[in-house]
Order: C-alpha cells, then sequence, then structure tokens
C-alpha cells in the first residue's frame, strides 16, 4: 500500500517531466524558441493583474461544469453533456433577464435558481433513459449537447433576438453580478462557485446522502444489496451534475459575457471532463486542477500571440496529461512492482 | 419526385459509409468485450493522415494506407491501457478524443499554417458499373459511388462472414460474453482483444481516410465533428450486426439528407431547426430499439486470470 502511494507521487513528476519535454518538442517543431513561448505563456497568465483575473474568469466555468461532472462519475453517469447544460442555463438567466421586469438582485437569484432546475431537468433526459431503459447516457448527452446548441440558435433568432442589430444574438443584458475588483471581469460567480465545490465535497464525504452516491461508484452490486435505490441515486447525480453546468452558463451571461448567442462556451462543458478526471471525481480537488487547465488555456493563447504557437497545443497537452494520469499503472508499471 | 428521392438516398449512403465503417470495428471490438468510446479520435486521425500524405504525395493509395496505420496505433494504445492497464475503458476513449482533437489541430497548423487558400488533395472519382449503373434508382443509389462505398459492401459482407461463420468469430464472441471459459477453452483472450482493437483501428482509419479523401478533398479542425459518436449509435441501434449497422447508418443518413436538402429548399425557418433533425432521430431511434438489448457480458470488463 505504502508502494503504490509513492508510486503515485513519482508518477506525478515523471507526467509532469514528460509532458515539459513534449511541449518542448511541439514547440521547436513549430519553429519557435523555447524561451520566446514561454516567455509567452508566462506573461499570458501572470503578466498583470488583469492577465491573472482572465485566469480566474475562465476558472469559473469550468470549475461549476466539473464539480457536477465530478458528482456524475462517481455514480457511472459518464454526463458528457455540460456543455449543452451550460447553454440550458445561459438561455434561463437571458430570458429572465429579458422578460421578468425586477430589479437586478432578483433578476441574479431567480435566474441561478431557474437555471439550476433546467439544467437539471435537462440531465435528467439522459438520467431517466439510461435508468429505466439503459440506454447510453454517452450517446444522449452528446445528442443533447447538439440540441442545446440547436436551441440557442434557434432562440437567438427568433423571440431572443436583438432586434435593433442584425446578428442572430440577444440584446446586450443590464443585470450583472458584481465585479470583485475593479477594471477586470471578475465576477462574484468564482467565489461562489469555490464555495460549492467546497460544499458538494463535504456532501459527498460527510452525508448519507452523499455516501450513497460514492458507494454506487464503488460498487453497484454491493450497493444494491444494502438497500440502496441504484436508479434513484444516479437520476439526484445526473439532476445535480446537470445544474451545476447550468449555474456556469447563468454565470456566463450574467458575469462576463452579457449576450446570449451560439458559441457563449468555449467548449467549458468538454474540458470540465478533463479537469474532473485530473481531479479524480473529488470536487475539492476541482479547484485547483480547473485553475490549472484554465492557466494552461490561457497561457496558451498567449503564447500564440507573443510566438504563433498554435493554442490548440493546450488541448494536445491536455491530452497527454490524462492519458498519463489515467493510464499511469499500464505505462510505468516499474513503479508499481512489489520488491521481493 | 423520384429524382429527388433518389438523391437524397445516394446522398445518405454517402454519409452512411464512414458511420458504417467505423459502426463496424467498433461492434467487432465491443464483441470482444472492450468498448471503445473514442471513436472519433480514430476516425479524426485516420482523416489527418490521409490528408496530409495525399497531399504531399499526390498518391490516394499511400494517403488512406497511412490512415489506416495511424487508426490502428491509436486504437491499440487505447487496447493497451484496457487490457493491460485495466483502466476505465469509456474514460480512455474519452480521453483519446481530446487527444486526437489537439493533436491533429495542432499537427495541420504547424504542417498548413493559416493561410487563407486552404490546402486541398486529390479525391477518389466516382466509378460507375456498366451496365449495372442503368438500373432505375438502383444504378443512381448503388451502382454509380466511390471504391469506398463498394469496399463497404464487401466489407459488411466479410466482417458478417467473420463474425458468424467462421472459428474465430465464436472466440471473439466467447471472449466479450465469458473471458474466463474462453481461456478455460483454450482461446488466447488477450489476443483475440488485441486483434479485435486492430480491426477497430483498421475500419475507423479508413472511415477517416474517406472523410478527406472521397468527401471532402480537404482537412479543417475538428472535421469529423461527432460522426464517432454517430457511428456509435449506430452500433447500438444495428445490434453491432454489420447489416443492422449498415441499415441505422442509413436512417441518420437520410435524416441529415433531408435537412440539407431542407436547409437549402429556401424555407423561413431558422436553418438549426433542420440541424438538429439527425441528432433527434439518433435519440428517438435509440429509445425504440432498447428491447431486448444484447450488450456482450463482459462489455466494458478487463479480463483477470485469477481473479474470482
Amino acid at each position: 500500500m505504502d508502494k503504490k502511494k509513492k508510486g503515485k507521487i513519482i508518477s506525478i513528476f515523471l507526467i509532469a517531466i514528460i509532458t515539459l519535454f513534449i511541449s518542448w518538442i511541439l514547440i521547436l517543431l513549430v519553429g519557435t524558441s523555447f524561451t520566446k513561448a514561454c516567455s509567452g505563456f508566462y506573461k499570458g497568465i501572470l503578466g498583470s493583474s488583469y492577465n491573472i483575473s482572465e485566469v480566474l474568469v475562465k476558472m469559473s466555468p469550468l470549475l461549476l461544469c466539473s464539480i457536477g461532472i465530478s458528482v456524475a462519475f462517481q455514480t457511472n453517469f459518464i454526463n458528457i453533456g455540460a456543455d449543452g447544460q451550460l447553454y440550458i442555463g445561459a438561455i434561463i438567466a437571458t430570458i429572465v433577464a429579458m422578460y421578468f421586469n425586477l430589479p437586478t438582485i432578483l433578476v441574479l437569484i431567480i435566474a441561478l435558481i431557474l437555471g439550476f432546475i433546467f439544467g437539471g431537468m435537462y440531465s435528467l433526459i439522459p438520467g431517466i433513459l439510461k435508468s429505466k431503459f439503459g440506454i447510453s447516457e454517452v450517446i444522449n448527452t452528446i445528442m443533447l449537447n447538439y440540441i442545446a446548441i440547436g436551441i440557442t440558435g434557434i432562440l437567438v433568432k427568433t423571440i431572443l433576438m436583438d432586434k435593433s442589430g442584425y446578428f442572430p444574438m440577444s440584446p446586450e443584458i443590464e443585470a450583472s453580478f458584481p465585479i470583485i475588483i475593479g477594471k477586470t471581469r471578475l465576477h462574484l460567480g468564482i467565489i461562489i462557485s469555490i464555495v460549492l465545490a467546497l460544499v458538494v465535497q463535504f456532501w459527498l464525504d460527510r452525508t448519507k446522502s452523499g455516501f450513497y452516491i460514492r458507494a454506487i461508484g464503488q460498487n453497484v452490486r454491493a450497493s444494491r444489496c444494502a438497500g440502496i435505490k441504484i436508479n434513484k441515486n444516479i437520476l439526484i447525480s445526473a439532476m445535480l451534475s446537470g445544474g451545476f453546468a447550468a449555474l456556469a452558463g447563468v454565470f456566463e451571461i450574467l458575469g462576463v459575457q452579457h449576450r446570449l448567442m451560439v458559441g457563449i462556451s468555449s467548449d467549458f462543458g468538454y474540458t470540465a471532463i478533463i479537469v474532473a478526471l485530473l481531479a479524480n471525481n473529488k470536487p475539492k480537488n476541482c479547484i485547483l486542477t480547473s485553475l490549472g487547465i484554465a492557466a494552461l488555456q490561457v497561457g496558451s493563447l498567449s503564447m500564440q500571440r507573443y510566438a504563433g504557437v498554435p493554442s490548440s497545443i493546450a488541448l494536445l497537452i491536455m491530452g497527454v496529461i490524462v492519458l498519463l494520469h489515467l493510464g499511469n499503472e499500464a505505462l510505468f508499471p516499474f513503479l508499481y512492482k512489489e520488491s521481493k | 419526385m423520384i429524382a429527388l428521392i433518389t438523391s437524397i438516398i445516394a446522398a445518405a449512403i454517402r454519409i452512411a459509409t464512414p458511420l458504417t465503417f467505423a459502426g463496424i470495428g467498433e461492434a467487432i471490438n465491443e464483441k470482444s468485450g472492450v468498448i471503445n468510446i473514442g471513436l472519433d479520435s480514430i476516425m479524426l486521425s485516420g482523416a489527418f493522415v490521409s490528408f496530409y500524405v495525399c497531399n504531399k504525395t499526390d498518391n490516394i493509395l499511400l494517403g488512406v494506407f497511412a490512415g489506416l496505420i495511424s487508426g490502428i496505433i491509436i486504437s491499440l494504445f487505447h487496447g493497451y491501457l484496457a487490457i493491460k492497464g485495466k483502466a476505465n475503458q469509456t474514460i480512455i476513449g474519452l480521453a483519446l478524443n481530446f487527444f486526437a482533437l489537439g493533436l491533429t489541430s495542432f499537427l495541420f497548423l504547424v504542417g498548413f499554417g493559416t493561410s487563407t487558400e486552404l490546402p486541398t488533395c486529390r479525391i477518389v472519382s466516382n466509378i460507375s458499373i456498366p451496365l449495372l449503373n442503368k438500373i432505375p434508382i438502383l444504378g443512381e443509389v448503388v451502382f454509380s459511388q466511390n471504391i469506398f462505398v463498394y469496399l463497404l459492401f464487401l466489407t459488411i459482407i466479410l466482417s458478417y462472414i467473420i463474425m458468424y461463420k467462421t472459428s474465430w468469430g465464436i472466440s471473439l464472441i466467447s471472449v466479450g460474453e465469458n473471458p474466463k471459459a474462453a481461456d478455460t477453452a483454450g482461446i488466447d483472450v488477450k489476443k483475440t482483444r488485441y486483434l479485435a482493437c486492430i480491426i477497430n483501428g483498421l475500419l475507423g482509419g479508413l472511415a477517416g481516410s474517406y472523410l478527406t479523401l472521397a468527401q471532402l478533398g480537404f482537412f479543417m479542425e475538428n472535421i469529423t465533428n461527432g460522426k464517432g459518436y454517430m457511428a456509435l449509435v449506430a452500433v447500438i441501434l444495428g445490434k453491432r450486426n454489420p447489416l443492422g449497422i449498415f441499415l441505422a447508418a442509413l436512417v441518420i443518413g437520410v435524416a441529415d439528407a433531408t435537412q440539407i436538402r431542407l436547409q437549402t429548399a429556401g424555407i423561413p425557418l431558422p436553418s438549426e431547426i433542420f440541424t438538429m433533425l439527425p441528432y433527434f432521430v439518433a435519440m428517438i431511434v435509440l429509445l425504440f430499439s432498447i428491447k431486448n438489448n444484447k450488450d456482450p457480458l463482459a462489455l466494458g470488463t478487463p479480463y483477470e486470470r485469477n481473479a474470482r
């Protein structure tokens, strides 16, 4: 057991070294100097307080989506639909802001509550299809991503369209979450999402209903024998995961972008899967991994500007890290061999 | 009207071809007990490598060959982590999709730059089979297609024979249903599963080649755009039977071909109403296919000889 723990720690260092080595080769492949690329990366994430805040702005939706995905993955509900659920939250936020004539504070609160409910309901569709009919949630959640984007597209061309403009987008929304640091885009959502991560972790670790969720992920058969209602808990985890992803959408509309259109999510829902996987499906670990992944994305964008390295390098590096992380026992067997 | 239907079905076959190739590969993989959600990664790498080689050498055959190899490499990597590493197969497939998307986008930009002119490659031409192409409707739908489509018909027949009429096919199914019994009977479980992975990579790579070398003639980021997942729908819907998968892919193909027609028909509705159609059809059709779900019993579980 001790050996295993030690192996895990060494494997983290190995993964870091291999990842750095691969990035070095990739940057050489582009034909720019490694130091130039690195300084571009550094400037992008730590160059000024604005850059730091941009990392945190990116981190917020990733964290919210990954909290939900972690809960879903705990019951083996492989929710790939966070992106679609995020759009549902964004649609709800836009509708509330456009059609509910209420003071800002009420608009914000109602948008969060309704967003959570509708996102949860949207995620219940694949949840019910899985638990009642046994249809793969992987496929249904992906189909629902395309459908949610389609619905967004239809709405911004019809009832939610900005009539004064020509483009398919909603009018600018005035209601906004408070900005916590002046002159940046950093809104209250980041604090709320960090708090939520800790709350959900506490719920999973310290409450009975949270224990059921974890137990199902460990061993479905044992849980069923112990009298845990499997289907009900899968539905709960599906609903929660959709709800959290939808919150990310609400914050994107009312905190950052203030206009609904197709493309508000830069694949947050998909990237959040990587965040959750690297966090071993633990919401509290998601805080750090989402920060890391957000920094990687923001940094690589700046690396593209400064050194001409395509920003898709971020996705590639994430893929490498996740594969090494998931397969580390097969790829580094020498770390786990029992010494006789 | 008949001309319209004919052209829609002909287009549906062209859309169904890559889904069927990848779907049959995945079906064989799943029959052996290994599920690979990362079909998209296999197709994407096949599409990119085929395009790259064909663009540089102007040789379609070489391009297809390189695409197959790349597909096999990706699928074997999945197989290695699943069979040897005993990792969660679904999750690894998912991770491979991210990896392949990043890798192909990066290499594409590095290899071709961001010029405004889209780099292109040669594509295979349609071959009309003499006499047969004169048959009304069927002639245009079936006998005036490109070489990949004919290859597809051959693959459907061959894979059907291999899966249901050969002893290897029986080993394949037994390894997926009850690996322990298969092992006791002297079947090499790991070897059978690896071979299934190779076939999956081969057919998935071919599906990718089809996209760039037969359908489009160019490459762009995320060119598969979820086709790997559509192929998975076809696998479930077709109950892992090659002919069933082809018919399922045709249903998706007809939905897609119809929505493209409707989009260009000038109906004053948002185009998204039509683009959503294939995804709706996929979900609804899945809902009606759930009766007698016959997943291989050992699907997704790694085999351990000494486990109880």
